[in-house]
């Protein structure tokens, strides 16, 4: 019937006003929470119990950059499901970095299992993952150029690119999460 | 109109309240008294004592009076093994089946004693709408609190303990979060809250946002098997060590007594004596100082700070951020808890509503915003743990995660496995880990009803809702034939509805005819509120608008004809006749009642962006 976007009166854009969106979403809620709808009848109820259901999923989604862009790819049938499928294969354009990252920490394992001191070990781990953290932030500043573009185009082109960098930045997040695991090792 | 009150349901006191004239007030006994200890005994001729009277008889009737019986809720026996032996009681049930507490030749579930509990807080609660005069007097409604950090299992207890009890349990909310009601009435608070809640047998710290009259919880967490009793049960072992398991009942009631009021001295002295006589030989007496008992509580306080750091991390903040900090529960009042909350967050923490009573307070206004509609105040609250599904492997597969805002729901698509398969197992947890071992299993149940198709060909959609209480449903759909399928959940650590209908029907004070009574109220109430609501649309004043461009042509005879009749049998005696007519007319608005919502929902907005242009 409608989408997250429409539901909050917004419209299908990537750049949203904070407070404007937290203003929406008590205004709405004041509307539909349960608390409201006590002597109402079952009808009623139930509406209410779905509707802010769905409102509360809608501000969550919308609140986080990240997760908007996401929906937004899902409502433009960009992407299936929520990207997590597209995390597996390494992205053409992480291949270097990943080839280099895998050697490095094959290196720190192998370093571990013959009793190097773990300070150093830390320090090889952390200098490992300083090329990916970069790799990172630019991919942050490119998700808002693009989504600064949507906003202005609605060019169905920016989508695709924000799905490529979105897939790799997923796949970004799981190198690090690798990292983080061997750093804690 | 019957009244409807907010019950702080504690671990080791409880209490009940009411707001008055717009002014939450704690509603007290004859001496003034407030608090109802959470204490029920069983006399020799087999009735019921509650209260302090309960808790005279610990000490000569250990066997017989239970106590603490909280951090049995929604457990299974194997649960609660380790901290048996502390009870005097006796704590019976088999393996993971719901825990029973045996007083004398009875048994009981923990529902059915907190409902003796709430049955002495209604009670009270009546006599004094009696003495302030009130024609209606009955109390048959209430908002009951329970520590954020409860399970699915333990709030579905909390609310069956009020049915057992004869409330009508009109939303369960969270402890801590009821507290920041309380302390927002005073001033336009906004900003950033911290609530740390240390009561007798559970912990939770919650970190809201408030603004603009909404209390909006970010995060919570906690532990709901850390609290006050467990400062005693470390006290006890020190003072006795493993004489503990081979006194008699009497005496470990007596060394329970002794080091409670110790801990109470040494939040306001720097040393005490913990004297125990009675029974003992030679009798205890043992000094202890302030220094002493904190090196001992030390771990205690320490695993609150876990919890405390997670909650902000999930709410993506740091300790500093929080604007003020609100301390709840008994054991906020010992100066070690203090001091580390205020060392954790950087400022002193507030403690300027009495910590026993500022929950049941925040309870009435809540209670108070249900019937009477007042939208100034509003609590959006979270559910505390990640719910999930059983997937292949022994692996959870996430649906709603913790911290979503309730109401929430979530949903999974299923399958078959074999040609003409007709049921599905699903098996549903709760909890934050991977494997579904590391969780806490809320329930299993079997989808039935899928049409005959080839293996992998039905596309079965499982919708779980979580309530603004917290509490679970499941509803599921084929979408290929669009048949609902029916769900009987079972719940893992429990009472089944049927058990709950049983315990009422055997229990002495509801006696058939009663029950009858009470459903045939309980339909006309349904009934009323249906024609109340169909009656308010159909007199807004621009109906005729609505009708014109959103109802479709007869639409709106057919509601006022379904209206009359339900309004001619209303009034019968016959509740099968006044649930059809109901159901009717429910049916019949359904369509009326979305068009109205769609309507207040553009209205806000409209009205907001208003203020944009």
């Amino acid at each position: 019937m409608t989408d997250f976007f429409s539901f909050l009166g917004l419209p299908r854009k990537l750049n949203i006003d904070a407070a404007d969106l937290e203003q929406r979403y008590r205004a709405l809620s004041r509307q539909l929470h349960p608390d409201y709808f006590q002597n109402a009848s079952a009808a009623e109820r139930r509406l209410s119990l779905e509707r802010s259901s769905y409102l509360n999923d809608a501000y969550r989604t919308l609140k986080n950059p990240i997760s908007r862009i996401e929906y937004l790819l899902k409502l433009e049938h960009m992407m299936e499901r929520d990207g997590r499928n597209g995390s597996q294969k390494v992205p053409p354009a992480l291949l270097e970095e990943v080839f280099v990252l895998n050697e490095e920490l094959d290196e720190i394992r192998d370093a571990r299992a013959s009793g190097a001191p773990a300070d150093r070990l830390r320090a090889r781990a952390e200098g490992a993952r300083k090329p990916i953290e970069a790799k990172r932030d630019a991919h942050e500043r490119d998700l808002k150029d693009l989504a600064a573009r949507w906003d202005a185009t609605g060019d169905r082109e920016v989508l695709g690119a924000l799905r490529e960098r979105i897939l790799e930045r997923n796949y970004i997040n799981n190198l690090l999460a690798g990292i983080e695991r061997e750093l804690t090792a | 109109m019957s009244k409807v009150v907010g019950i702080d349901l504690g671990t080791t006191n409880s209490l009940v309240a009411y707001v008055k004239d717009r002014v939450p007030i704690v509603i007290r006994d004859a001496d003034g008294d407030a608090l109802v200890p959470s204490v029920v005994s069983l006399t020799d001729d087999g009735a019921v004592i509650v209260g302090r009277e309960a808790e005279r008889r610990l000490l000569t009737q250990p066997g017989r009076t239970a106590y603490s019986v909280k951090r049995f809720m929604g457990k299974g026996r194997a649960d609660v093994q380790d901290e048996a032996r502390h009870f005097p009681f006796r704590i019976g049930g088999e393996g993971d089946a719901v825990v029973k507490i045996g007083l004398g030749d009875r048994e009981f579930t923990p529902p059915e004693i907190s409902a003796f509990v709430l049955r002495e807080l209604k009670q009270r609660a009546e006599n004094w709408f009696a003495a302030q005069g009130e024609v209606d007097f009955e109390v048959d409604r209430a908002v009951v609190t329970v520590p954020a950090y409860f399970n699915d299992a333990q709030r579905t207890a909390t609310r069956d303990a009020g049915r057992i009890a004869g409330l009508d349990v009109m939303r369960i909310v969270n402890e801590p979060t009821a507290a920041s009601l309380a302390y927002g009435l005073d001033n336009r608070h906004t900003g950033l809250i911290a609530v740390y809640d240390l009561g007798g047998g559970t912990f939770d710290i919650s970190i809201l946002r408030v603004e603009d009259g909404v209390f909006q919880v970010l995060a919570t967490n906690g532990d709901t098997h850390l609290g006050g009793d467990d400062i005693d049960v470390l006290l006890m072992d020190s003072v006795v060590g493993a004489d503990l398991r081979v006194g008699p009942p009497e005496a470990l009631q007596e060394v329970r007594r002794a080091v409670i009021r110790a801990k109470w001295d040494l939040s306001e002295r720097d040393e005490t004596e913990i004297k125990v006589a009675q029974d003992f030989s030679p009798a205890i007496q043992r000094h202890i100082t302030r220094a002493e008992f904190e090196s001992l509580i030390q771990p205690i306080v320490d695993r609150t700070l876990g919890p405390c750091r997670q909650a902000l991390a999930d709410a993506g903040l740091q300790p500093s951020q929080i604007d003020e900090v609100v301390l709840v529960g008994g054991s906020t009042r010992i100066p070690l808890v203090r001091k580390a909350v205020a060392e954790l967050f950087g400022r002193t923490p507030h403690s300027e509503l009495n910590p026993d009573e500022v929950v049941a307070l925040g309870a009435s206004v809540q209670a108070d915003i249900l019937v009477t509609g007042n939208r100034d105040l509003l609590l959006l609250d979270v559910t505390p743990l990640s719910l999930g599904i059983e997937t292949m492997g022994g692996i959870v597969s996430k649906i709603i995660v913790r911290n979503s805002t309730i109401p929430a729901s979530g949903a999974e698509m299923f399958t078959t496995a074999v040609d003409n398969q007709t049921a599905v197992d699903i098996h549903v947890l709760q909890g934050e880990r991977e494997l579904v071992a590391d969780n806490r299993s809320l329930a299993r149940f079997k989808l039935r009803g899928i049409p005959p198709m080839p293996a992998g060909l039905p596309r079965v959609q499982v919708q779980f809702q979580i309530d603004a209480n917290g509490i679970l449903s499941v509803t599921a759909r084929e979408l290929r034939t669009d048949v609902e399928q029916t769900v009987e959940v079972k719940p893992s650590y429990g009472l089944t509805d049927e058990e709950v209908e049983r315990i009422l029907l055997d229990s002495f004070e509801h006696a058939e005819e009663d029950i009858a009574a009470r459903l045939l109220v309980e339909a006309r109430n349904d009934a009323e509120a249906v024609i109340a609501a169909t009656e308010k649309s159909l007199r807004v004043p621009d109906f005729a608008e609505i009708e014109r461009e959103a109802l479709q042509s007869g639409e709106r005879q057919k509601i006022e004809g379904v209206l009359s009749a339900l309004k001619m049998v209303i009034t019968s005696s016959d509740r099968d006749t006044i649930l059809k007519w109901t159901q009717a007319l429910n049916n019949t608005t359904q369509h009326l009642a979305e068009v109205m919502m769609n309507r207040s929902v553009r209205a806000a907005l409209a009205g907001k962006n208003v203020g944009d242009l």
